[in-house]
Formats: C-alpha cells, sequence, structure tokens
C-alpha cells in the first residue's frame, strides 16, 4: 500500500517535472515586453477587440521567446510565436550562433505596435513596431559591442491554432508609411 | 613653452596611437549583392557581422576594404559590423533592402462561395524577392479573376508596405473561378467554388405510391437558375388530425422527396434556410 501510494507520488512528481521543462518551448512565462497596439488606422477589416489583445499578448511572448532562444543557442523556442519565414531566418542565425561563438543579446525595453494592415478575411495582420532595446554582442563571455536602440520592425503575423504568430519580422532603415 | 608642447603633444599622440580601427559601411545594400566595408588602422583585427540570419566572426587585416560576400547579407534588415583591435571595438550598421521582386504569394478566400454575394471573395498578395524578403518599395500587382463562363474581370492593384489586396463578387452563375496575381511573367492562381445561393420559387407536389403519400419538390434552383447542392435540407411540415410533425430531408439528385403518413385531410408546407415554398391541401386516402 504504501510502495504504490510512493509510485503515485513519484509519478506525479516526474510529470509536474516534465511540464515545467517543456512549459517555456511553447508558452512565455509573466514578464513579457511592455507592448502598446494602435489600431487606429487600420484597414480594410476593423479588429476586434479580442484580436487586439491577443496580438499585443502574442507579440510580446514572440520577442521574449526570441530573446531567450538567441540567449540560450535554442531554436525549439521559437516554435510557440514564430512560423514561416521569421523562424526560418531566426532558426539560420541560432544555428550560425552556435558555428561561430558570437551572440546577439537583446534586452526589451518596450513596443509601440501600430497595427497597419488586417486583411478582409483576417488571416493576416501587417504591423509597425518601435522597438527600444538594448543590444549586445558577445564573443564567448565578451562584450564587443553594445547599444541602446530604438529600431523600427514592420511585422506580419498571421493565426495560428491558439494564437497569432509572427511570419515575418524585418527591421526597416525607416518608416514606411502608405 | 617646452613643458606645454610636450603636456600637448604627447597625450594626443598617444589617443592616435591607441585609436580603434574604424569601419565604414554604406548606407543601404541590396540583399544578396556583395559590397564592402572600409576600414582603418593596420595589422590583423576581428570582423564580427551580425544580422538576419548572420552572425559570424572572421579575421581581417585592417586598412583593407573588406569584402562581405552576397550569400552574407541575403534577408532584409539591420546589420551591425563590428571591428576589433587588441581590445577597442568599433561598430557600424548598414540595412539591407530587398531585392528586385520575383515572387508573389497569394491568399484568397472563401474557397467556396454562393453565386451573387456581394464582396464575397477576398485577394491579398504578398510581394517577395527571390530570398524571400517583403519587397516593400510599391510594385504593381495584377489580379485577375477567371470565372468558368463569362469575361475575365482584371485589375492592377501597387502594393504598400509590400501588400495589396481586392475585394470580388462571385459570379452568377456556379462553378469554379479562377483568382490570379502576377508580376511580370511570375503568377499565383487559386480556385474558389462557386456554389448556388439559397433555394428560389421552392414547389412542392404530391406522389401517391403503393397507397403511400410522398411530397416531392420540383428540381431545387436559386434565383439564377443555378441548381442547390445535393445535401441542401428542405424541411417539409404536415398539419393533419394528429398534430404537426417537420422533417429535414437534403436534396439528392436535385430534389427533396420525403413519404408521409396522412390521417385525413393535412396541409404540406415547404421551407429550405429562410425560404418559404408553395402549400398544398391533400386529402388522406385510405
Amino acid at each position: 500500500m504504501m510502495r504504490a501510494a510512493l509510485n503515485v507520488l513519484v509519478i506525479l512528481a516526474l510529470a509536474g517535472g516534465a511540464y515545467f521543462v517543456s512549459w517555456p518551448a511553447v508558452m512565455a512565462d509573466a514578464g513579457s515586453p511592455e507592448v502598446e497596439l494602435n489600431a487606429e488606422n487600420l484597414g480594410p477589416r476593423p479588429i476586434e477587440e479580442l484580436t487586439e489583445k491577443s496580438i499585443t499578448r502574442d507579440y510580446g511572448h514572440a520577442w521574449q521567446t526570441m530573446a531567450a532562444a538567441l540567449r540560450e543557442n535554442r531554436s525549439d523556442l521559437l516554435d510557440g510565436y514564430f512560423t514561416g519565414i521569421a523562424k526560418a531566418i531566426l532558426a539560420e542565425e541560432i544555428a550560425e550562433q552556435k558555428r561561430s561563438g558570437v551572440r546577439v543579446r537583446y534586452t526589451d525595453q518596450g513596443h509601440k505596435l501600430e497595427a497597419i494592415f488586417y486583411s478582409p478575411s483576417g488571416d493576416a495582420m501587417q504591423l509597425r513596431d518601435r522597438a527600444r532595446l538594448e543590444v549586445e554582442i558577445v564573443d564567448g563571455d565578451k562584450v564587443v559591442h553594445r547599444e541602446d536602440v530604438t529600431l523600427n520592425y514592420l511585422v506580419l503575423m498571421t493565426p495560428g491554432a491558439d494564437r497569432w504568430l509572427v511570419r515575418d519580422l524585418q527591421t526597416t532603415a525607416a518608416e514606411v508609411r502608405p | 613653452m617646452r613643458l606645454f608642447l610636450a603636456s600637448v603633444l604627447i597625450p594626443l599622440a598617444l589617443m592616435i596611437c591607441a585609436a580603434a580601427a574604424e569601419l565604414r559601411a554604406p548606407a543601404q545594400v541590396t540583399a544578396g549583392k556583395s559590397f564592402s566595408l572600409a576600414s582603418t588602422g593596420n595589422g590583423k583585427g576581428m570582423l564580427y557581422l551580425t544580422g538576419p540570419g548572420q552572425a559570424s566572426k572572421r579575421s581581417v587585416m585592417l586598412g583593407d576594404e573588406i569584402q562581405i560576400r552576397g550569400d552574407e547579407v541575403e534577408h532584409a534588415g539591420r546589420y551591425t559590423a563590428v571591428i576589433c583591435d587588441s581590445g577597442n571595438c568599433a561598430a557600424t550598421h548598414f540595412f539591407v533592402r530587398a531585392a528586385e521582386p520575383a515572387k508573389v504569394s497569394l491568399l484568397v478566400h472563401p474557397s467556396r462561395v454562393r453565386v451573387g454575394q456581394p464582396n464575397a471573395i477576398s485577394g491579398v498578395a504578398f510581394v517577395f524577392d527571390k530570398f524571400r524578403n517583403l519587397v516593400l518599395s510599391p510594385t504593381q500587382v495584377d489580379f485577375k479573376a477567371i470565372p468558368k463562363q463569362g469575361a475575365a474581370v482584371a485589375q492592377t492593384r501597387p502594393t504598400q508596405n509590400g501588400v495589396t489586396w481586392i475585394r470580388l463578387t462571385s459570379a452568377t452563375k456556379e462553378g469554379p473561378a479562377k483568382i490570379g496575381a502576377s508580376l511580370g511573367k511570375v503568377s499565383e492562381l487559386r480556385v474558389v467554388q462557386q456554389v448556388a445561393s439559397e433555394a428560389c420559387n421552392l414547389r412542392i407536389k404530391p406522389d401517391w405510391n403503393g397507397g403511400k403519400f410522398f411530397a416531392e419538390t420540383e428540381p431545387v434552383r436559386d434565383c439564377s437558375g443555378n441548381a442547390v447542392s445535393d445535401g441542401t435540407v428542405v424541411s417539409f411540415t404536415k398539419v393533419d388530425a394528429s398534430g404537426k410533425t417537420t422533417v429535414d430531408v437534403p436534396i439528392k439528385r436535385g430534389v427533396a422527396r420525403v413519404q408521409m403518413p396522412l390521417k385525413g385531410n393535412a396541409k404540406i408546407l415547404v421551407a429550405s434556410g429562410v425560404v418559404t415554398g408553395n402549400e398544398l391541401s391533400v386529402e388522406g386516402r385510405q
């Protein structure tokens, strides 16, 4: 009887441990960067309230998992919030980091998102992001470059089963306005 | 005087000797095109190059032009080049923009639509270069809708931030319509199945067969004359001495048919969706 109870406890402990180990691969923890979304000039489809919340939450989680993936050289972390070309480029960057020993570290200081295009059928949204970042380039343990910078990104997000995914993430030289 | 010169010139000379090598990059580079970074200084240094899909380092000779291969800058975005010489590092940034448009990606929704629906079909086109970078400079995309019967409809739309879109009204005749987006010789095609709309002029007739009563519709068509799809549900309602009974029947081979036991005189009503049809008054037979 005691042994059976002990077995159950061990199984529960292992299952709990496995859950927490696998957790970062699909979900972001608390501490996502601050994301503000402005959808006032969005068209042709108006944004739904729930979509607005999802975009804000999921874009923040995408940045959080991207920073972790690049810091830890773990492309599996990209699975949760990236897809398509954005995921392919980041995976390529992580492979390069592993090969060279050079890493890029982001300290995220917040995003001002502006939604600029929402497709009529609701299957793609394009946004501009002004991201405030501290960027470090590290070779082994040595920081070879550090900067505080505000970068403009053009972002394409598409809906997944239960969240919005980043499909394209491209820095632009200046704001591209229609 | 000598003391003054020594106190100014010696630190200045030391500063010049200790100054790190510098790097200069072109303000903008095209994806996949090789170019060079101008460096100052002499001796060996280490070049770091980071950007989208890129995190590399290599030894370089300072003071020379440093060649960056086209395959190191295939992805559009901001790159940082850092050059380090005996512990001192200098950085420069440059932007890589997309190459010439080479691919168009087309999203069309829905894949199945009723005929005669205004603005029911939407097409969204994304323009990419050969490295799958979104081309941000305005590009003309030609949209074309080719119905099964009738003339094709064409529209040209410029992209904004690499994206353009159209809305189309579905044709009045059922059948597949090809929706295409093209960019020079490159094109993408999608097919939208246009199906009949709601039933129109729904009519039923009585049919006695072997002493049993059947109610049967005439071929069910929409208001444009397209046959309503098999499987569409038609509701038959019988009101007689035993009360009111409703039976839902799917259309098979263009008609819906149901056997209804009668008790005395009965009224038979028919409906499909929001459309109601004629009413039958039937006298029951033994």
